[in-house]
């Protein structure tokens, strides 16, 4: 297994005291496959997919990922292993204002000691469609372009997961589908393993598997099923359905 | 004018949100008008001192000085019938000695020698505290503390003056009129005029001066003073007597106060234009976060006006806030340092609420608020309804409107004219405020350069592989960086130090170092005709002398240049007395610019060299008239020769050196300088002494000391100034790394999502602070450098040399303030978990 997540609980302090936001959540996900976290607003899927990579600490529970446990981590440490391990691609692009495209997907070249560090970034934005925008600040491209930065930022290292939290949900309908290509297309061309949070029916159904999540918790009813079978009888998944 | 009501609703509700994000605008403002406040207040305080105590200070209701000479019989009876006290007073500068012999330890001394009726108001206050008149009383004298711990003399010891064995009466404590004389180079020594007789001092053409102290019955108004002045004045006409009042007691310490007031409050200008930046920054920023308010508004309606308006007012209240706070503050601040003003100045001050200065402290405050907000808040107007439809979040680009841009120069003009205008000083009102203008040109300049170098290092293969600092040059040299804050409000501060410290260590270094090496030993005054002979014997026998030069001077009064009167020249020249020389050849070394100097053995109608330098600058030239008063006779002379005098290389050095057939029948003394080896000096001054006792010997490395002493104050004073500015500048950049706060935090935690540690995040953070520092560092050196060449050049007429002391001061003091701002701020980014940060702006 590449990660494995054992009776996971996280509660954040909100104004009004702590909120409950996961509960006893119990996955495994499998080497190389591609993992669709789906479910209404609200119900802790980019929450799940956070504790996934270590950016946000498990209250309760155990998440393992490559054999580490991820609970025991300090903050350096889950640096380290994202540096070496995971890359992430989130709705707002979060790409660092004051670095060009081109540093802004060296950067976790440099920090794992990469020497070729930039001429692999350059071969990055090359493989995204924007070899000629390296020198570009993020303030002067378009959403979609800034996402496909945050892809190659993401995919540079040759991480072993792929966390993506719905990472179309700022773009238009055309531009979300040339990244979704892009992002199985690193996958593919990678060999990682991929998590995804989105709202997006076609997004769900190109992964191995999808699970529901209601109120913090997995749906009992519909959690670990394979959208393939579903795609075999020509529907559409219903926890994929409500989700929308 | 239904939208100025609008507008004053919206700012009103505007400003229910609270003062959150304007600290640092009140913060800025309020230290700016408050420095000047208290500096303003303290000066009114001190002048103001000055007047109410005015007949205590100058020891009387009025005063008549004499240079040379004593009140003739019939100018004593005047005085006398119009007054009811007289008092006498001579003052001269001598020696005292331990002995008559060449064991015997001298001193250099500014004798006081006072008749029976001194001191007419005020009381001397001695060490034992007996009456003056005992103290003084047969062949007694008293001294000043310091003369005492000098010599190591006690009360009962023996002690000479000239040629004249006298005993120690008492120690001087206090002195009421001592801050009406002037500048002294020795300490004190005070005897009765009558015991002078036997000192051999005061001889025919001696340099002394005579006071006659005057009082009219207690509670005399100044019409009755003036009155009295109205009598005296057409007796004494066609004399070089000088009347002064007790409403005028202490001129040069009003003087002083003045221009230092003055000074400080330009240095406080410095300071409140670093707050401007501040202002702004904050004002910017405020309306930046505005934008959709200002474009909802104008989708509901509003007017360009209105909203410029709104905005407006609610910067003007919280402007008046700040400007309250600091009015406040600068009252309160001289209170707090009372004891420590009044222990640096030699007059009673009594602190209080002057409006005044305090006006005009916050009059600086609100043109400067407006001055720098005015452009954010203009370019309000041109915020688009449609800004709310694209990406509101981006800052205001675009260029006000025109009227705006006028406005602002309306603005500068007036706070640059009121300031020239206030501080009575306009020449350098007008260049400071230049330098500010020129010194903001430059930092915003060199702010730019500095983010194009950084941008440039940035990509550098030098930088790849090194992610922190990487990052650290990409955030100053990328876009809406700190940089251009950082280095406007650190970078001024630092620029007024820097000139400041390599002002004053080249002062001290021509002083200290320099002048000790070209200087004489040793100046001889008071040498009498019949002495020089033997004196100049006695000097040139010593093997350890190099040189001796002598001269014959006379103390003279200009009445007239040109055919116009001293008093309507404003030059050192015109004013006071005027020692003056005669030559018959030429001096040896003597440089002619013009003109030709007059033939051996001349006697014709009186001629004059003038120094070329002073004569330009009073505007003369060759043929013009120069009469000159010399002991109550008036001589006129005309100007047949310039010469170049170098007055910096401490030797003699004369602006008019006549004819000797025009002076030489008239009372004189000689001056010598004598050029000798620090070792040699006390041999020398002994030797004198035993052949002359009444010759006063002035050495140069105890007047330099005292030169350096009052440099040093002065140095003091400007950087206590220096120092308000930078604490406006720290406050700016404690504000601009508050500003940067929230950027900070979200880029730690993309870098720790992409697999940065704590240490590289906060290595990157120090790092991108103490290069901005250390930027704003070296822009403060290089413009002061600049500072210190011009005024050392133009000003001091004195080489230039880069002093690298003060430079690695102020670049590591640049750097730690931006290291120890940047690090108050970098706790959050730190601490904050990506998942919260990340989050919570999607």
């Amino acid at each position: 297994m590449v990660l494995t997540l054992r009776d996971v609980s996280l509660s954040l302090m909100g104004n009004a005291g702590p909120v409950d936001i996961l509960h006893d959540i119990t996955l495994d996900v499998a080497v190389k496959e591609t993992l669709g976290l789906v479910g209404p607003s609200g119900s802790g899927k980019s929450s799940l997919l956070m504790l996934m990579g270590g950016l946000e600490r498990a209250t309760g529970g155990s998440v393992d990922a490559l054999g580490h446990d991820l609970t025991a981590m300090d903050e350096d440490a889950l640096a380290r292993f994202r540096r070496e391990h995971m890359g992430v691609v989130f709705q707002s692009f979060h790409l660092i204002p004051t670095m060009t495209a081109l540093e802004n997907v060296a950067t976790p070249l440099e920090l794992a000691g990469a020497r070729d560090a930039f001429d692999r970034a350059a071969a990055e934005l090359d493989a995204v469609g924007l070899g000629h925008r390296t020198d570009h600040y993020p303030s002067q491209m378009s959403g979609g372009e800034q996402q496909r930065v945050a892809l190659a930022r993401a995919a540079a290292p040759r991480p072993d997961i792929l966390l993506a939290d719905e990472p179309t949900g700022n773009l238009d309908a055309a531009t979300g589908g040339q990244i979704m290509d892009l992002l199985f297309g690193l996958r593919d061309r990678h060999g990682a393993t991929l998590i995804l949070v989105t709202h997006s029916r076609e997004l769900a159904e190109r992964c191995d598997r999808t699970i529901r999540l209601v109120d913090g918790r997995l749906d009992a009813g519909h959690g670990d099923l394979r959208v393939t079978d579903a795609a075999a009888t020509g529907q559409a998944h219903p926890a994929v359905d409500a989700a929308e | 004018m239904t939208w100025v009501r609008d507008a004053a609703r919206i700012a009103k509700r505007e400003l229910r949100g609270g003062l959150a994000g304007f600290r640092i605008f009140l913060a800025c403002l309020a230290l700016g008008v408050a420095a000047i406040a208290a500096v303003g207040s303290v000066r009114v305080s001190i002048t103001e001192g000055l007047q109410r105590e005015g007949r205590t200070i100058l020891g009387g209701d009025a005063e008549v000085q004499f240079e040379y000479r004593f009140a003739d019989a019939e100018e004593r009876a005047i005085l006398a019938s119009v007054f009811t006290g007289v008092s006498e007073i001579v003052d001269f500068r001598s020696m005292v000695a331990t002995g008559d012999g060449l064991e015997a330890e001298r001193a250099l001394t500014q004798v006081k020698a006072v008749d029976q009726t001194y001191p007419l108001v005020g009381q001397v206050e001695l060490d034992p505290p007996i009456p003056l008149s005992e103290a003084l009383a047969g062949d007694r004298l008293v001294i000043h503390p310091i003369l005492a711990d000098r010599l190591g003399l006690s009360v009962g010891d023996p002690l000479w003056l000239g040629a004249k064995r006298f005993e120690i009466g008492a120690l001087i404590l206090r002195e009421p009129d001592v801050s009406a004389q002037g500048f002294g180079l020795g300490p004190r020594t005070m005897v009765r005029t009558a015991a002078l007789d036997g000192t051999g001092l005061l001889a025919p053409g001696s340099l002394f001066d005579t006071e006659y102290r005057l009082t009219l019955p207690e509670g005399t108004t100044d019409e009755t003073l003036d009155a009295a002045r109205a009598v005296i004045e057409p007796e004494l006409e066609g004399t070089t007597a000088r009347w002064r009042d007790r409403r005028n007691a202490s001129p040069q310490i009003e003087r002083f106060v003045d221009r230092i007031g003055s000074f400080l409050v330009l240095v406080g200008l410095a300071g409140l234009a670093v707050g401007g930046v501040g202002v702004s920054a904050a004002v910017r920023a405020y309306l930046d976060r505005k934008i959709p308010v200002i474009a909802t508004l104008k989708t509901l309606g509003a007017e360009g006006r209105t909203i410029f308006a709104a905005y407006l007012i609610q910067i003007a209240v919280l402007a008046a806030l700040g400007i309250v706070i600091g009015v406040v503050l600068g009252t309160l601040i001289p209170l707090a340092a009372y004891p420590f003003i009044q222990a640096q100045l030699p007059v009673p001050v009594e602190l209080g609420l002057h409006a005044a200065p305090l006006a005009e402290a916050a009059l600086y405050g609100a043109l400067t608020a407006l001055l720098f907000t005015l452009w954010p808040l203009a370019r309000t107007e041109r915020v688009r309804a449609a800004s709310l439809f694209r990406d509101a979040s981006g800052p205001i680009r675009v260029l006000p409107r025109i009227r705006y841009i006028v406005a602002l120069a309306v603005l500068a003009a007036l706070l640059v004219g009121l300031s020239a205008w206030l501080s009575g000083i306009p020449t350098l009102a007008l260049a400071s405020a230049g330098g500010i203008a020129v010194a903001l040109a430059i930092l915003i300049a060199a702010a730019w350069g500095v983010r194009r170098l950084c941008r440039r290092l940035a990509t550098t293969r030098w930088a790849r592989g090194k992610p922190a600092l990487r990052t650290a040059l990409g955030s100053i040299g990328g876009p809406g960086g700190e940089a251009t804050a950082v280095v406007l409000s650190l970078g001024l501060g630092l620029t007024v130090l820097a000139s400041v410290g390599q002002i004053d260590a080249n002062m001290r270094a021509a002083i200290d170092r320099d002048l000790p090496q070209i200087a004489p030993s040793y100046f001889f005054i008071d040498i009498q005709p019949d002495q020089i002979d033997r004196f100049r014997e006695t000097v040139i026998s010593d093997p350890e002398v190099t040189r001796v030069d002598t001269a014959p001077m006379l103390g003279g009064v200009v009445r007239s240049l040109a055919d116009r009167s001293a008093e309507t020249y404003d030059h050192w020249v015109t004013r006071g007395d005027r020692r003056v020389s005669y030559a018959d050849a030429m001096p040896a070394g003597t440089r002619l610019t013009a003109g030709e100097w007059w033939p051996s053995d001349y006697d014709g109608p009186p001629q004059v060299s003038f120094a070329q330098e002073e004569a330009d600058e009073l505007g003369l030239a060759l043929g013009d008239e120069v009469t000159l008063s010399i002991l109550g006779r008036d001589l006129t002379a005309t100007i047949t020769s310039f010469r170049e005098v170098d007055f910096a290389s401490g030797g003699i050095g004369f602006v008019m050196v006549f004819d000797a057939n025009a002076l030489r029948g008239a009372p004189h003394t000689w001056l010598a300088t004598v050029y000798a080896s620090p070792e040699a000096e006390g041999r020398i001054l002994r030797q004198v002494a035993v052949d002359a006792p009444n010759v006063t010997a002035i050495r140069v490395r105890d007047a330099i000391a005292l030169v350096t002493e009052a440099l040093g104050a002065l140095a003091a004073a400007t950087s206590w100034g220096a120092g308000a500015t930078l604490l406006t500048g720290f406050v700016v950049l404690i504000g601009a790394a508050a500003a940067g706060e929230r950027a900070r935090v979200f880029e730690a935690a993309v870098l720790k999502t992409v697999g940065a540690t704590r240490s590289t995040i906060l290595s990157s953070f120090a790092l991108r602070s103490a290069l901005l520092g250390a930027a704003a560092g070296v822009v403060a050196i290089a413009g002061g450098a600049i500072a210190g060449w011009a005024v050392m050049t133009f000003v001091m007429e004195a080489p230039f040399t880069f002093e690298p002391l003060s430079a690695i001061v102020i670049v590591l003091g640049g750097a730690s303030a931006t290291l120890l701002a940047g690090l108050a701020f970098a706790w959050r980014p730190l601490a904050a978990r990506p998942a919260q940060v990340l989050r919570g702006r999607d």
